[in-house]
């Protein structure tokens, strides 16, 4: 399959501090590359600066065979990027939130339409939509905000810990929207330092740690290389 | 255009809320019923002032007085026959301000030659300035009893010479030059009528500026605090985009916002000058600085709305900076004090100091906030410096360009996302 993202010897450094050690990957066509580590481990920093919000030290990235610190029109373009701690207009309705979103990548009426159908159809708040994103719940705004993430149908969907602070049925509802979406053409970025779903919800990883990548392959190819019953453990080895 | 006009539209719905909507109304009309009330105060106190007078003397010469007092603009209620007792029961259940008592023997002191002595009861209904204007009558009653006791004196022992004449034998006629034109009046009445006119133009740049920037700031700071930032700068629009869309919908609805408040002074205002009985001065006051060349044509209010207007863009990209540093929508509360500070500044020193004839330093500091420049273009337009205004335009124009440019650096690179600013620690602060 080709790449549609792949990252070279990426490095970013804050003032002295090396946030980004030299980091590679690449993501496929149509599947779900995951970065997991713990917190700090350069996550985050990896995922923004592939959605094209901070500038990397050193490295090359090509998207789509385009340079992205070059051409970062073009990447916003065809990406779409859920942060990890993001958060709605409180003061919109949410089909507002949605329209006002999908007017930012709809050529023509018609398509903002389909984007917000597909949007409202991932959501599943009904009514709800008609009410201010203030009185949502964690749940609903992150399902709203995903749902923002995936109605165009982006080439690229960067997510940054999707689950982050949802329970456990939410959790599985999301999990269960990303990979429907990955099987209709889109590839996806994501980040977790939850292992376990991970495993469940991921084609490859790249297990990062202080900046740098320790070990990445496919769940299985890595518990087979380190012995290891899960990715928890493949870790820990992979961190000795 | 489309992206840009989604992301507007979205800057100006969040701005207009209910509560603005509902404070701009509440303020107009407050100010409104206040001008409203003020304008009968005022009509009250300027009007026929009601005064009682006793006269106990019956002399020709209190009568004389008495008289004299019913031409000069007071209507009086004559309270003959009474003891003082009652007449200051009577004056104090009716409508007078004062009473007048003119004990016996007045006409014969003034005959005499010798002071004479009246009484003055004066009834304080209220303690509002305007309410207490029953103590002014007083002094103009007593003053009015002066004027005429002294011209009646003065025609009795010197018949044929103008009483005025004596008391006044100097008399001055005032000139003003400005540059090479002349009119008759006096250089206070000028200085009066130009801060008059220029008083708007402070007050209505401080609101604009106070404003808008307030609204840039809070707009910045809001998308940080609910999470919002990041995902509107990975969107399909121009960051330059992002920054102009918020500095017009701020600028906007805070020109708006300020044009309301502005109605609304003036209905304030309006009630209270209106009544004063100055268009008769001000008519005349139009014409001498008219005749002074001391007014504002189309092109002077050209330059002076140019300028305001530059100086309102230098506020809302500097606001615009300031909004990034803020962390949340608290912080962005204290990150308008310095732009007030900058507007202040050149306003005191304005009513207080010419900026013309300060100490040089002074001088250029208070040149090289942008803000003082409005300030002087209605000087610099009566003078007809020229040369001034069009380097205070450009120094406007240039600090504009390089403030937006250094916005626009700021939300293209990491430092949209890093830079805050933490009082008491660093200064900037990586995330």
């Amino acid at each position: 399959m080709p790449n549609v993202l792949t990252v070279r010897g990426l490095k970013k450094s804050y003032g002295s501090q090396m946030a980004l050690a030299g980091i590679d990957f690449e993501v496929q066509a149509g599947e779900v590359f995951a970065l997991i580590g713990p917190n700090g481990a350069g996550k985050t920093t990896t995922l923004r600066i592939v959605a094209t919000l901070l500038t990397s030290s050193a490295g090359e990235i090509t998207f789509l065979d385009r340079d992205l610190c070059k051409d970062p029109d073009f990447v916003r373009e065809k990406i779409s990027y859920l942060p990890e701690e993001a958060g709605a207009y409180k003061d919109m309705k949410g089909l507002d939130y949605l329209h006002f979103m999908a007017n930012f990548y709809a050529r023509t009426p018609e398509e903002e339409k389909e984007f917000v159908d597909r949007a409202v159809a991932i959501t599943e708040l009904g009514d709800r939509l008609r009410t201010k994103v203030g009185t949502y719940s964690k749940g609903m705004t992150r399902k709203l905000l995903l749902a923002r993430a995936l109605m165009t149908k982006p080439v690229l969907a960067i997510l940054d810990e999707p689950t982050s602070g949802l329970d456990v049925l939410n959790a599985l509802e999301v999990r269960e929207i990303v990979r429907r979406y990955v099987k209709e053409g889109t590839s996806v970025l994501l980040s977790s330092h939850n292992m376990l779903e991970i495993e469940f919800l991921s084609d490859r990883v790249a297990l990062i740690d202080k900046g740098r990548i320790l070990d990445s392959g496919t769940p299985q190819e890595l518990k087979d290389k380190h012995n290891a019953k899960n990715l928890e453990e493949v870790f820990r080895s992979s961190v000795r | 255009m489309k992206r840009f006009t989604n992301l507007l539209k979205k800057e100006i719905k969040e701005l207009v809320t209910k509560q603005l909507i509902i404070s701009l109304a509440f303020t107009v009309i407050l100010f409104n019923f206040i001008g409203q009330v003020s304008k009968k105060e005022v009509r009250k106190a300027i009007g026929v002032q009601t005064i009682s007078a006793l006269d106990e003397d019956g002399s020709a010469a209190s009568k004389a007085l008495v008289q004299g007092l019913a031409s000069a603009r007071f209507k009086i209620l004559d309270q003959s026959g009474k003891t003082k007792e009652q007449a200051i029961e009577t004056a104090k259940a009716g409508e007078s301000k004062l009473l007048l008592v003119i004990p016996k023997g007045f006409g014969d002191s003034l005959t005499e030659l010798k002071p004479s002595e009246i009484e003055t009861y004066s009834f304080m209904r209220s303690f509002s300035l305007i309410g207490t204007r029953g103590q002014i009558v007083v002094q103009s009653v007593i003053s009015a009893l002066n004027e005429a006791l002294s011209n009646n004196f003065l025609k009795e022992k010197l018949p044929g010479i103008d009483p005025a004449s004596l008391k006044k034998p100097i008399k001055s006629k005032d000139f003003v030059v400005v540059q090479d034109r002349m009119a008759e009046g006096s250089a206070n009445m000028v200085a009066g009528l130009i801060s008059q006119q220029s008083l708007l133009i402070p007050v209505v740049l401080m609101m604009i500026v106070i404003y808008s920037s307030q609204m840039v700031i809070s707009a910045v700071a809001m998308e940080k605090q609910n999470k919002t930032l990041e995902t509107l700068l990975t969107v399909p629009i121009k960051r330059t985009s992002i920054i102009t869309a918020k500095m017009l919908a701020a600028g906007l609805v805070g020109l708006i916002s300020a044009g309301v408040y502005m109605v609304g002074f003036k209905g304030f205002f309006g009630g209270i000058g209106d009544e004063a009985g100055l268009a008769g001065v001000q008519a005349s006051g139009t014409a001498m600085m008219r005749q002074l060349g001391l007014y504002f044509n189309t092109s002077g209010y050209v330059i002076l709305g140019l300028s305001i207007f530059l100086a309102i863009l230098v506020a809302l990209a500097l606001a615009m900076i300031l909004g990034v540093l803020a962390e949340d929508f608290r912080s962005a509360q204290t990150m308008i004090m310095p732009l007030m500070f900058m507007v202040m500044i050149p306003y005191f020193i304005s009513l207080f100091a010419d900026i013309n004839t300060v100490s040089l330093p002074i001088k250029i500091f208070i040149l090289a906030i942008p803000f003082s420049h409005p300030f002087l273009v209605s000087q610099n337009l009566y003078l007809g410096n020229y040369g001034m205004i069009a380097a205070g335009l450009a120094y406007m124009l240039i600090v504009f360009v390089i403030l937006v440019v250094f916005a626009a650096r700021i939300f293209s690179t990491d430092k949209i996302l890093t830079m805050k600013l933490r009082f008491g620690k660093k200064k900037a602060a990586v995330a």
